[in-house]
């Protein structure tokens, strides 16, 4: 493994992120309903986004795989991102989830392109940082 | 001559291009408008737009990339599947290298008892660029036959010498080249066939002799396992392997065919933890042996060092060479007459010969093939009346009966074949061996590739091969009207005029005056 100690620690910081969620979306909590039903959403959708995230969760953990999680987890954030800035703003509750998302999605961005070897669409960015040196 | 309808790579990939990030706009709309779902596809060409200028504004490694953009992509997975396309699909029986279809067919199906008859004609050329076998009118009858017999040791009077009794030895793959559980299904294949296995140049055998088969211990030019710390040979651990009732004889490499003039190659990626401390090296660099010996820099140095192995081992022990010059092994004959000292047999290698590692260079243009070489040094052998002091093994591609019989024609006792061997494991030629990711498990450490590699069901294999190619080379045999194998000469080969063992070095060599 090249990545050292500090991705792991960016890693279970999303699975953290990812995974507190989980709870209130598999227990149709009434925040979370009313949630998603501003973005038009029903309890197949934030079930479906719940298992996503669980499944991201489980990736990142599982050394070979995690750049996937990290992909999963990105695209995951940049949903959240988009609801945020699209529909349910920042203000009150919304301000603290907003945040942890954006940090989520910062952190999965970061897994990626550190671990890029490992991916197969992106081990060809490998060498950037001599390319800007020598540019 | 551009026609309508035919497509230009170039504007497509610019077309899509273009379209990724316009789908990621469009379905931002529909996500905002229409409905949230449609952000999983927002998502998706988001990330495609922005794999998509990494590809083709900010990396600069890969040209086809900030061409064409992620449809280039398409061209690098081509590429890395190819060899399996072109093996599987579109290469004919006749066309793979080093052994074409047709070839390897021929081992699979005698390592699994199935027989190997085949139909309607040859798929040869018979364009007289071919050596063929001469079947005599008279085909010997099977009671005539005399039992193959070759005692190596003989001609010195060994109370160790060696006697094999089937024409066919496993040849020298080393330990490291191969992973432990292709050695021990070599070794207990060899042990079923009663059939000898060569070491190879990896050290103390180890694995091998975990089997109990007769093992030929290979003395390398690094001499791995009986080494002093500068590369000198150290007596004392080459007698005690040579003390072991499973080493049957020693082999001095000086050169193989794959890479003649140039030492033996282990790749860093197949350097185990225990290949490090059994060879006494460092896992983060190539292994590289010697191109030669340290004691053999001259030709009189080099007999003195066959003597001395032969008087430390007290075992038969020849040495392994494939032929470059012929005026340096006249030179090399002159001496072992002038000091009294033979090896007891001397192994030729073609340089068609395999191996799991070496520059390129040193695989397709160095070294004499086979037939010439073998030639040569029976040739040579003969005119300075030695020929009958020792005796003679050839390899280098030598998987099929027919081939081998040639071998035995131009003068070769006792065959060697490793990649017949290995075929019969179940190689499937993926051209792989050096990167530590063969996908049978027979020459790489990964104990996840090693998995499929089973020794109870391999090792049948092995003596299945032996048994049917001595079948086959016996009835070649009593085909050309001989009784056994050493009756067989170039007379009993078609060997087309201007091609294949003639060589010139020789025949100005032959014509001078005799020493």
């Amino acid at each position: 493994m090249k990545a050292s100690k500090l991705i792991w620690i960016a890693q279970l910081i999303v699975v953290v992120i990812l995974g507190q969620t989980l709870f209130f979306k598999f227990t149709d909590s009434p925040e979370t309903v009313e949630l998603f039903s501003r973005l038009g959403m029903g309890a197949f959708g934030y079930k479906l986004i719940g298992s996503l995230e669980l499944v991201a969760c489980l990736l990142l953990l599982i050394p070979g795989v995690i750049p996937w999680g990290a992909l999963l987890g990105w695209g995951l954030m940049t949903g959240a991102v988009i609801a945020h800035v699209t529909e349910i703003g920042f203000e009150g509750p919304m301000g603290q989830l907003g945040t942890m998302a954006i940090v989520a999605w910062l952190l999965c961005a970061l897994i990626m392109y550190v671990r890029r070897s490992e991916m197969p669409l992106l081990r060809c960015i490998n060498r950037n940082e001599k390319n800007e040196l020598n540019s | 001559m551009p026609s309508s309808l035919s497509v230009d790579l170039h504007k497509v990939s610019k077309s899509v291009n273009l379209a990724i990030p316009v789908l990621f706009v469009l379905f931002l709309g529909a996500g905002i408008y229409l409905s949230f779902y449609f952000h999983f596809l927002t998502v998706t060409f988001l990330f495609l737009t922005l794999l998509n200028i990494f590809y083709q504004h900010v990396q600069t490694d890969h040209t086809i990339l900030r061409n064409f953009g992620l449809l280039g992509q398409a061209r690098y997975i081509l590429e890395s599947i190819g060899p399996e396309m072109r093996q599987y699909l579109f290469a004919n029986d006749l066309e793979e290298r080093p052994f074409s279809r047709e070839e390897r067919s021929e081992v699979y199906r005698k390592a699994k008892n199935v027989d190997s008859a085949s139909s309607f004609g040859s798929q040869r050329e018979f364009d007289t660029s071919e050596m063929k076998v001469r079947h005599s009118m008279f085909p010997t009858p099977a009671d005539a036959l005399q039992p193959y017999s070759v005692t190596y040791g003989e001609e010195r009077g060994l109370d160790s010498a060696y006697t094999i009794k089937h024409p066919i030895m496993i040849s020298a793959m080393s330990y490291g080249a191969l992973g432990s559980n292709a050695v021990r299904s070599l070794a207990r294949g060899a042990k079923h066939a009663e059939i000898p296995m060569n070491t190879g140049e990896g050290g103390y055998p180890k694995y091998h002799l975990m089997e109990g088969c007769d093992l030929i211990f290979q003395l390398g030019t690094a001499k791995f396992g009986v080494r002093t710390a500068d590369g000198h040979l150290d007596e004392a651990k080459l007698a005690e392997i040579a003390a072991q009732p499973a080493v049957k004889m020693v082999e001095i490499k000086f050169s193989q065919g794959a890479k003649p003039g140039k030492g033996g190659l282990l790749p860093k990626e197949k350097i185990t933890d225990e290949i490090a401390e059994l060879r006494g090296v460092s896992k983060d660099q190539d292994v590289v042996s010697p191109p030669s010996h340290i004691e053999c820099d001259t030709v009189e140095n080099t007999v003195k060092f066959i003597a001395k192995v032969q008087t430390v081992s007290a075992l038969p022990t020849g040495f392994k060479l494939c032929v470059g010059n012929i005026m340096e092994f006249e030179a090399l004959v002159v001496e072992m007459k002038r000091q009294e000292v033979f090896p007891d047999f001397i192994t030729v290698d073609g340089a068609e010969g395999g191996t799991g590692a070496a520059p390129k260079a040193f695989l397709d243009g160095v070294g004499m093939p086979l037939a010439p070489g073998l030639h040569a040094v029976n040739a040579m052998l003969k005119k300075h009346g030695v020929r009958d002091r020792m005796k003679l093994n050839a390899s280098g591609k030598l998987v099929s009966p027919g081939r081998q019989i040639m071998a035995m024609a131009l003068g070769a006792d006792a065959i060697y074949s490793a990649r017949g061997f290995m075929l019969s494991l179940g190689c499937i030629q993926a051209l792989q061996c050096g990167n530590n990711t063969c996908p049978i498990g027979i020459t790489t450490h990964d104990p996840e590739l090693q998995k499929g590699l089973v020794i109870e069901s391999r090792a049948p294999r092995i003596a299945n091969y032996v048994h049917n190619a001595e079948h086959d080379l016996e009835e070649l045999l009593r085909a050309t009207g001989c009784r056994s194998f050493s009756e067989l000469t170039e007379a009993n080969l078609y060997i087309p005029p201007n091609t294949l063992i003639r060589d010139p070095q020789l025949d100005a060599v032959l014509h001078a005056q005799a020493s």
